[in-house]
């Protein structure tokens, strides 16, 4: 059987570390509710019963390390049905937060930078979206009841604005077509902005506070320099 | 403006009419993403259940909830950016609960109004032998019944 010392480092061990989270991460009684809600329980030992007491335990490089805080999809089912109301899914925000951005795994930093150097994930020039745009609206304009269909880009004064998802202007242009197709029916006063367009915003998913602040922030100017008053932001 | 609210104006409002034959035929059901639902509830005391639900039924008459649904909903697997972090396999692991709740409620169809959680299910459908199932957002599924 292995000892407490043989299992987790003592000399590690700062209480003081994450002492200024608010996440109650210092009240949990070990029930194990949040582990046997967690889908994600199980793979590569993660159990978020663990990652909470490392948290309150303060092992900060291990916690920092872990792949566990990146498999987490914060669904907050573990949050639901904690009886201490121990916030999990943000400490585990947090968490990731503390990770050196070049060690984020995948492409999330990476199309983060992206979005906050072109003002959006894929790096798209303002003339190919624009381009992408008009090609899928000229595609809805041949079915039956759309023939005066058209794309309204940064239309100053339109009742709503949208954002949108990059992934609608790479590999799913067909799921442009829904909304502006709702929208063509109600006749809405709609536009969509050809800079900052980006719907999705990945400092949250990395942790990044400030970058999501930023790209949040462009919307917000997009609504001011065109004067929309709504916002639909479905990503 | 959420998605539900405007949708919901829309049609309210008589703005756009809806064919509720057009899916006839087809069982369907509807999947509560955790940003919209649970987390809302907890964030701004508001979670969108019943919302999407009333927008289904103007939209088809045969669907269903998932079990469990709504606070106690199962996740996708797709959230938090695990479609983009490069953990596959465990990705694909995680949806195995969804995919079993999808199959237990017979349907062919499973309604999202959230991109990841679409993107997720559309991914890992064929890994759980469901490659004939439909996997559409909540505005495609108003958008298909609209009457022109």
């Amino acid at each position: 059987m292995e000892t407490i010392s043989e299992i987790v480092e003592m000399d590690h061990l700062n209480h003081a570390r994450f002492e200024s989270w608010h996440f109650s991460q210092d009240f949990c009684i070990t029930c194990g509710m949040c582990s046997s809600s967690c889908p994600v329980s199980g793979i590569d030992g993660f159990d978020p019963r663990k990652l909470v007491r490392m948290v309150s335990l303060g092992l900060e490089d291990q916690v920092i390390e872990a792949r566990w805080p990146w498999i987490c999809t914060m669904c907050a089912k573990c949050e639901h049905v904690c009886p201490m109301e121990i916030n999990i899914p943000a400490m585990v925000r947090n968490i990731r937060g503390l990770r050196d951005r070049e060690k984020v795994p995948g492409i999330l930093h990476k199309g983060l930078a992206a979005a906050l150097e072109t003002g959006n994930n894929l790096g798209l020039p303002k003339e190919d979206f624009v381009f992408i745009l008009e090609d899928v609206a000229e595609e809805i304009k041949e079915e039956p009841g759309f023939e005066d269909f058209s794309v309204p880009i940064d239309k100053q004064g339109a009742k709503l604005l949208t954002t949108i998802h990059n992934k609608l202007v790479n590999t799913h242009t067909e799921d442009l077509k829904h909304w502006w197709k709702i929208f063509h029916a109600a006749k809405e006063d709609w536009t969509v902005p050809s800079d900052n367009w980006e719907g999705t915003n990945w400092g949250l998913f990395t942790g990044d506070d400030e970058s999501m602040k930023i790209m949040a922030g462009r919307i917000a100017e997009n609504m001011q320099r065109l004067k929309i008053e709504t916002l639909m932001w479905p990503e | 403006m959420t998605v539900f609210d405007l949708l919901i104006q829309y049609i309210r409002e008589g703005r756009i009419r809806l064919d509720k034959t057009r899916f006839a035929g087809i069982t369907a059901t509807y999947h509560d993403p955790c940003n919209y639902g649970r987390k809302a509830e907890k964030l701004f005391g508001h979670g969108y259940f019943d919302e999407p639900r009333w927008i289904l039924d103007q939209c088809i008459d045969n669907w269903g909830d998932l079990y469990p649904a709504k606070m106690n909903q199962l996740c996708c697997g797709g959230g938090g950016g695990t479609l983009t972090t490069g953990y596959n396999q465990e990705r694909i692991f995680y949806g195995r609960r969804k995919m079993e709740q999808i199959k237990a409620a017979g349907a062919q169809m499973i309604v999202v109004p959230c991109h990841s959680c679409h993107g997720q299910l559309n991914n890992i459908k064929k890994e759980y032998g469901m490659n004939d199932l439909t996997v559409k957002y909540l505005w495609e599924l108003v958008a298909d019944c609209l009457i022109i």
